[in-house]
C-alpha cells in the first residue's frame, strides 16, 4: 500500500518521519493531517510516535532505525530520549551515537538485516550501527553519492536507489543486500528517494507529488500492491521509467 | 634576433646562459624555446589501467541481468563467486580504501598494491616514534593510509597535475640547454591569473618583450609597484623594456622607471607602535598633541598618495600588473578607497609581493622589482628529493641499543666477584682475600669484570695499591686445591707486568720474596725485572728496619713541630688578650687529629661494628669522667 502525504506543504516525507516495521517516528507539525496518515494505515499494528529530535522536526534525517533499534544523534536531548524509550516498544533498542556525520538518517540506510553507510564513518559508529539495529554494515556510496540515507530507501523486500545509479552498481548492491533494486525518483523526478519517502514491508509513504509512475514503481519493487513482483518493473514498466530521462 | 648557436659547444653555452641574471621578459629565444616545466616531463604511470568504461551500451542495459555479475566489486576489479566472498570484499579494507579513492575521483588500487602500501606505512610508521599513532595504526591501518595519503599527496601533486595541487610562488622549469638537475623559476604573480603550471612555457612566450635602445615611453609595457605601511609609501611604475647600457664594455640591462614618487609622514605611535587611527578606533580619541598631529599627518598621507594615483592614473590603467603591499585596513583604505579610485580592490591584475619586503623605500621597490622579473636559478638534488622516507629511517637505530642489554647471570656474579675483591683489597685482607678465592673456586688468576686495562688481574691491583702482603699470598698461599697461583707474567694493555706496577718498594721487594719462595724455575723472575731472591726474614728485617728508621724520622719532626707549636702560644695568646674560651692551635689540632684518626678507625666497618665501637668509646668516656669526679 504506497499512499501519498505532504508535510506543511513539502513533499519531503522521508524528512519529517521514520518508519519502520516495529514503529514510526512522526514530527511534530501545525496539523494534524500528516500523522493521521499513519495513523490511518499502522494505528493497530505499530506504535506512531510523535516527536521531535534535538528539537528540530526533520527527525527523518536524523535518526535511522529498524525493527531491532532506532540510532540518535548526539543532539538529541535528555527529555526526547526518555520519551521515545517510553513510546517505543522494549524490544526496540535506542542508542544515541556520538558522530561527527550527525544526520544518521542521511549516511546510513538499513532494512531489518543490512545497512549501507557512508564511507566516512567513524568505526565506533559503524559497530554501534551493527549491534543496534542488528545488520551487516557496508561502506558503500550509491551513484557516487556518500549519502547512502539521502539516495537509497530500502525495505525487506527491495529498494530504490538514486535514478542514476548505473546498472552494475544497482545488480552490485542489490546482491550485497539480497534484496532487488531499481533505479527511481519520487516527488515528480526528485533523485533523493531517501529523503523523499518512507517505507517498511507494508507500507510506504511519498511526497504528494509523486506520479502514478513513480509510484507504480515504488508498489511493484517493494511489492506493496497485490501481485506486484520486481520482475514486472524490469519487464513490463522499463520504459516508462524515469531513468531513462536522465 | 641573432641565428641559433652552434650547438657544438653546449656546455659553454649553459655557463653562458646562467652567468648573467635572466630576465623573466626577455629570456634567451633558444632556452625559452627549450623550457619544460619541472615534472611534467616524467609522469608516473597511472598506478592501474584505467578502468573500462562503466556507461553500458543499450544492448546491455535492457539485457537481463548476469546473475553472477552482481557479485562482482566493479570498484575493485573483484570477481566474487558467492554472496559470502563478495561481502567479505565489501567490508575489506582495499574495498574502503578503494571507496575513498573514488570519493577523491582517484583511480583504484588492486590488492597487491594496497597492501605494499600498508607495509610501506608499516615501515615508516615504526620510524617515528609516536607511540599514540602506532596505537591508531595498529587499531585502523586504513585510517592511518588514508592520513598518510593526504600528506603524501601534497608531495605527489607536481607529478600528478591534479587540480588540487598547492599553487607555490614559483614554477620551476628545466631545459635541456641547462647544466643537469639545475632550473629555472619564475614567480606566478608575473603570469595571468589562474595560470596552470602546464601552461607556463606556452605563455612565457607571449610575455617577452624587445629590447632597444630607443627612448622609453609610457606605451611601453610596465607594472606599477607600490607599498604603504607605517606611514611610509613608494609607488614606481617601471618599464618591462630594459635599456642597454654599455658599461666597461660589457653590455647590461637598465631598468627604466617611468615615474616614482615616495612618501613619509609622522603616523605611527612612537614605541607604541600602530597607527593612530587603528588607537583612536579601539580605545577613543586621544588628546595629546602627538596624537593630534598623527591624526592630521594620516589624512594627509592619504591625500596625497590619492592625489599621486590620480596624476598616475593613465599609467596605472595600462599598467600589465599592479604590485601591491598594503596590510591592514588603513592602508588599503588609502589606496582602494576614495569616491573614483585608481585601484579597485577587485582589480584583477593586482598581485602581492610573493616575498618578503622591507620599508616601503624607492630602492626597496626597485629591489622588488629585480627580484620580481628575475628568473630564479636553482640547483635541485632530485635523488634526495625522490627518496625522502630515507632520512627518517635511520632513527629506529639508535633506538635499539638504549634499552641496555641485561648482564646474563654469569656476568653478575663476576660482578659480584670483582667488588667483593676490591673490597677486600683496599683492606688488605690477605688472608680474607684467599679465602673467598678459594671459598668461591675462583682461580688465583682471577680477571677482574670490567675488563679494567690497567689491573686486568687481582695482582696487578693489589701491586698498584701497594699491598705487599696480599700480592705475596696470591703468589704463594695457592692451596693444593687451587693449583695455579697468581700468574706475575701476565701483562696488561700496555704491556706492564704487575711487578712494573708495583708502587713502593715493599711491594717490588715482596715479589722477591715470592721468588725465593717459588723458586727460580716457576717464572722467568729475570725477564719480569724482579730482583735477587730474599728470604721472607730478610724481608721483614728490611721493611723493620726502614720502618724503624721511618718512625725515627717522624718521631724527629714532631718533636721538633710541637716544640715550635709549644713556642707559639706565648706570641698568640699577648696578641689576644680576651683568649680565654678560644682553643689554642695545638688543641685543635690535636682534636682534628683524634678525630681523623678515629674516623680512620671506623674506615671499613659494617655499620653494626661502627655503632658498637662508637657505644664502647662513650662508655669509656664515662668511666673516665667518673673516675676523674671521684678522685676530686
Amino acid at each position: 500500500m504506497a499512499v501519498r502525504a505532504q508535510f506543511e506543504n513539502s513533499n519531503e516525507v522521508g524528512v519529517f518521519a521514520t518508519l519502520t516495521n516495529s514503529y514510526a517516528l512522526v514530527a511534530i507539525g501545525g496539523s494534524e493531517n500528516f500523522y493521521s496518515v499513519f495513523e490511518a494505515e499502522l494505528a493497530d499494528v505499530i506504535p506512531v510516535v510523535h516527536t521531535t529530535i534535538a528539537g528540530t522536526r526533520i527527525i527523518g534525517r536524523l535518526t535511522a532505525g529498524n525493527r531491532k533499534g532506532l540510532l540518535l544523534p548526539t543532539s538529541t536531548t535528555d527529555q526526547e530520549l526518555q520519551h521515545l524509550r517510553n513510546s517505543l516498544p522494549d524490544s526496540v533498542k535506542i542508542q544515541r551515537i556520538e558522530e561527527r556525520l550527525s544526520a544518521l538518517g542521511n549516511v546510513i540506510c538499513c532494512n531489518d538485516h543490512v545497512a549501507l553507510v557512508h564511507p566516512d564513518i567513524e568505526r565506533e559508529t559503524e559497530e554501534l550501527v551493527a549491534d543496534v539495529l542488528g545488520v551487516e554494515v557496508f561502506r558503500q556510496t550509491i551513484a557516487e553519492n556518500v549519502l547512502t540515507g539521502s539516495y537509497c530507501a530500502l525495505s525487506n523486500q527491495g529498494g530504490i536507489v538514486h535514478p542514476q545509479t548505473s546498472i552494475k552498481d544497482q545488480d552490485e548492491l542489490s546482491s550485497l543486500l539480497q534484496v532487488p533494486l531499481v533505479a527511481g525518483s519520487v516527488n515528480r523526478g526528485s533523485a533523493v528517494v531517501g529523503a523523499g519517502m518512507v517505507v517498511n514491508d507494508w507500507m510506504a509513504v511519498t511526497g504528494l507529488d509523486t506520479t502514478a509512475t513513480e509510484l507504480s514503481v515504488i508498489e511493484s519493487v517493494f511489492r506493496l500492491g497485490e501481485g506486484q513482483a520486481p520482475s514486472n518493473v524490469q519487464s513490463t514498466l522499463k520504459d516508462s521509467l524515469v531513468e531513462s530521462f536522465y | 634576433m641573432a641565428a641559433p648557436p652552434p650547438p657544438s659547444n653546449p656546455v659553454a653555452q649553459t655557463d653562458d646562459l646562467l652567468k648573467r641574471p635572466l630576465y623573466a621578459f626577455d629570456i634567451p629565444r633558444e632556452l625559452l624555446k627549450s623550457l619544460v616545466v619541472k615534472g611534467s616531463g616524467q609522469d608516473i604511470a597511472p598506478i592501474s589501467e584505467p578502468t573500462e568504461s562503466t556507461e553500458p551500451t543499450e544492448d546491455e542495459r535492457f539485457k537481463e541481468p548476469d546473475p553472477t555479475s552482481g557479485m562482482s566489486c566493479t570498484l575493485c576489479g573483484v570477481k566474487g563467486k558467492t554472496v559470502q566472498e563478495q561481502r567479505s570484499h565489501a567490508r575489506s579494507d582495499v574495498h574502503r580504501f578503494n571507496m575513498k579513492r573514488k570519493i577523491r575521483k582517484e583511480p583504484p588500487v588492486s590488492e597487491m598494491e594496497f597492501e605494499k602500501m600498508i607495509e610501506a606505512l608499516d615501515e615508516s610508521i615504526s620510524g617515528s616514534e609516536s607511540s599514540s599513532t602506532e596505537d591508531e595504526q595498529s587499531s585502523d591501518p586504513l585510517a592511518t593510509l588514508l592520513r598518510k595519503k593526504a600528506t603524501i599527496k601534497a608531495a605527489e601533486e607536481v607529478v600528478e597535475g591534479s587540480p588540487r595541487k598547492p599553487r607555490t610562488p614559483i614554477i620551476w622549469m628545466s631545459s635541456p640547454m641547462l647544466p643537469e638537475s639545475t632550473y629555472v623559476g619564475v614567480y606566478r604573480a608575473l603570469l595571468p591569473d589562474s595560470t596552470e603550471e602546464s601552461e607556463v612555457t606556452q605563455i612565457l612566450p607571449t610575455l617577452q618583450t624587445q629590447t632597444t635602445t630607443a627612448l622609453p615611453t609610457a606605451s611601453d609595457p610596465h607594472i606599477f609597484l607600490c607599498m604603504i605601511g607605517g606611514g611610509h609609501f613608494a609607488g614606481m611604475v617601471v618599464s618591462l623594456i630594459p635599456k642597454v647600457v654599455k658599461r666597461s664594455g660589457v653590455v647590461e640591462r637598465e631598468a627604466v622607471v617611468l615615474a616614482h614618487k615616495t612618501f613619509h609622514r609622522y603616523t605611527t605611535r612612537r614605541k607604541q607602535g600602530g597607527s593612530q587611527s587603528a588607537n583612536d578606533n579601539s580605545k577613543g580619541t586621544a588628546h595629546s598633541a602627538g596624537s593630534s598631529l598623527r591624526r592630521y599627518n594620516e589624512a594627509a598621507l592619504t591625500a596625497d598618495i590619492r592625489e599621486l594615483l590620480e596624476n598616475w592614473r593613465e599609467m596605472l590603467d595600462s599598467s600589465s600588473l599592479l604590485f601591491i603591499r598594503a596590510t591592514g585596513t588603513s592602508n588599503r583604505k588609502t589606496l582602494f578607497g576614495g569616491d573614483n579610485p585608481v585601484i579597485r580592490s577587485a582589480d584583477k591584475r593586482i598581485r602581492g609581493f610573493p616575498f618578503t619586503t622591507r620599508r616601503a623605500t624607492q630602492s626597496e621597490l626597485m629591489r622588488c622589482f629585480v627580484e620580481i622579473t628575475r628568473l630564479k636559478v636553482s640547483k635541485i638534488d632530485e635523488t634526495a628529493i625522490t627518496t625522502p622516507a630515507a632520512t627518517p629511517s635511520p632513527a629506529p637505530i639508535p633506538k635499539a641499543p638504549a634499552a641496555k642489554p641485561k648482564p646474563s647471570k654469569e656476568e653478575t656474579l663476576k660482578l659480584q666477584h670483582t667488588t667483593t675483591l676490591n673490597t677486600l683489597l683496599r683492606r688488605s685482607k690477605a688472608p680474607a682475600i684467599i679465602t673467598y678465592l678459594n671459598s668461591n673456586k675462583l682461580p688465583f688468576t682471577y680477571h677482574l669484570t670490567p675488563a679494567n686495562h690497567h689491573t686486568p688481574t687481582l695482582l696487578h691491583l693489589a701491586a698498584s695499591q701497594s699491598h705487599p702482603t696480599i700480592v705475596l699470598a696470591l703468589l704463594t698461599k695457592a692451596p693444593d686445591g687451587n693449583k695455579e697461583p697468581a700468574d706475575p707474567t701476565v701483562q696488561n694493555s700496555a704491556g706492564k707486568t704487575s711487578y712494573d706496577l708495583a708502587g713502593d718498594r715493599a711491594t717490588r721487594e715482596i715479589f722477591r720474596v715470592a721468588r725465593q719462595e717459588l723458586g727460580e724455575d716457576r717464572f722467568d723472575w729475570e725477564s719480569l725485572g724482579v730482583g735477587s731472591p730474599i728470604s721472607r726474614k730478610e724481608y721483614d728485617e728490611a721493611t723493620e728496619r726502614e720502618k724503624t728508621a721511618k718512625d725515627a724520622g717522624e718521631k724527629e719532626r714532631r718533636d721538633k713541630e710541637t716544640a715550635r707549636l709549644r713556642n707559639m702560644p706565648d706570641t698568640s695568646s699577648g696578641s689576644s688578650a680576651a683568649g680565654k674560651g678560644g682553643k689554642s692551635l695545638a688543641e685543635v689540632l690535636g682534636t682534628n687529629a683524634a678525630t681523623t684518626a678515629r674516623e680512620g678507625e671506623t674506615k671499613g666497618l659494617s655499620e653494626e661494628a661502627k655503632k658498637r665501637l662508637e657505644r664502647e668509646r662513650r662508655a669509656r668516656a664515662a668511666e673516665e669522667r667518673m673516675k676523674r669526679l671521684s678522685g676530686k
